[in-house]
């Protein structure tokens, strides 16, 4: 049996933001979104997306960091893997690139932990399940889900058009109106963690 | 035959435990046994016996099993089912000092084995915690955390993934229904399993879960 795994928090001041050349969605609207999304698959098949994770505590309690777009649209930091890509290599490719200063020499030690969740999209639609649902041979895309351990201190550069928010689990759970079902179900993914939060 | 939850495993080194291997239900052979003394007490009664268990012993701690079986290509989670709406996992709650796993396997036992087992001939995989869930008061609603307040919770469920061998005798207790429910009926269907319940096929997206064919 495999012991419980552990999570070291730290505090949210312990980290240092800036910000960087804003990095603009592909897509203007959702519609735009699914027929890219169709072209690609017509080219490259199935979508293999990476997301990460990075957990803060705050008043003792786990946060999670969000980028949100806009006023209202929240995403985890990560992409589409490249055909052939790595699925670790790919989501430390997409964290510097949203999240890293430009410079080399400035470049977070990006920890990639266990995959908590793998959510399943059918058809090019917006709906996901966390199974492949029954008589679907081929899924268009799997999207996975990777806790990420932040060190200590860290400098995260943040594009000007995002906002990075650190938002605590409270305050996700059960908000799919808000949040959409994939981050709203994170914190029962991450509940067998045991959490060792520490201060500053 | 398509491989249905093909997934590249690069990069990934925990690949081999995450893999689960399920069976047919139609492998399983299932009886009933007598039902145990039920406890038959009203709500006020259970209360009170709760709250003298928690002064005397501190947090709750029940320990669940999570069984999987295939049936039409999809997995299914093995329910009990008590007084037609009632729906529970098997599992229940650890004597004080005993073990997540030793209490399990007790409880499993006791709702899905003979009585006289000595559990060398019905041996229970229990692998891997697979969440955990935690009420403040006994009333309130369950949560995946911690209350924030920092006060000690009054009760901790936790969730254990049980891994079948290809074929099992499962003996039920005459006052339940066992039950192989889809994983498409349960995700996202609080209203009829509760939200520990209808939330397992979320903690369950990260295996790998191999449908055997025998």
């Amino acid at each position: 049996m495999v012991v419980s795994p552990v999570v070291n928090t730290y505090p949210l001041s312990s980290y240092s933001f800036g910000t960087k050349e804003p990095k603009m969605e592909k897509d203007t609207s959702v519609a735009d979104r699914l027929a890219r999304m169709k072209l690609n698959y017509m080219k490259e098949g199935m979508r293999t997306s990476v997301e990460a994770i990075l957990l803060v505590q705050e008043h003792n309690h786990p946060h999670i960091l969000l980028l949100q777009i806009g006023n209202t649209f929240c995403k985890l930091p990560g992409g589409r893997l490249k055909p052939g890509e790595n699925e670790v290599e790919g989501l430390k490719r997409k964290l510097s690139s949203k999240l890293a200063a430009n410079s080399p020499n400035m470049q977070p030690n990006w920890q990639i932990g266990e995959c908590v969740a793998v959510w399943w999209r059918p058809n090019f639609e917006t709906i996901m399940y966390p199974y492949c649902p029954p008589h679907i041979s081929k899924p268009k895309e799997c999207k996975k889900l990777y806790v990420v351990h932040l060190s200590e201190r860290e400098y995260f550069a943040v594009p000007k058009n995002l906002k990075l928010l650190a938002v605590p689990l409270f305050e996700l759970y059960d908000n799919v109106q808000r949040y959409g079902p994939v981050i709203s179900t994170i914190p029962q993914q991450l509940s067998r963690f045991q959490f060792n939060m520490i201060s500053g | 035959m398509p491989i249905i939850n093909a997934r590249s495993n690069n990069g990934n080194s925990d690949g081999d435990r995450l893999v689960v291997d399920i069976y047919p239900l139609s492998s399983y052979y299932f009886s009933s046994k007598p039902a145990a003394a039920s406890k038959d007490e009203t709500i006020a009664d259970r209360a009170l016996r709760l709250k003298s268990n928690y002064d005397a012993f501190g947090m709750r701690t029940c320990v669940e099993a999570v069984i999987l079986v295939e049936l039409f290509k999809h997995p299914h989670l093995l329910l009990l089912q008590s007084k037609n709406c009632i729906y529970t996992l098997p599992g229940g709650r650890l004597r004080p000092g005993e073990s997540d796993i030793d209490g399990l396997k007790r409880k499993l036992l006791s709702k899905l084995s003979v009585d006289d087992d000595d559990n060398y001939r019905t041996h229970w995989e229990v692998s891997e915690c697979i969440g955990t869930w935690w009420k403040s008061d006994f009333e309130t609603l369950p949560y995946p955390y911690l209350p924030s307040s920092g006060r000690t919770p009054k009760e901790c469920t936790k969730l254990y993934l049980v891994k079948l061998p290809s074929n099992r005798d499962f003996i039920v207790p005459k006052n339940f229904k066992l039950l192989a429910v889809p994983m498409c009926q349960l995700h996202e269907n609080r209203k009829t399993y509760g939200s520990i319940i209808a939330g397992i096929p979320q903690l369950l997206s990260r295996f790998s879960i191999n449908m055997v064919r025998t």
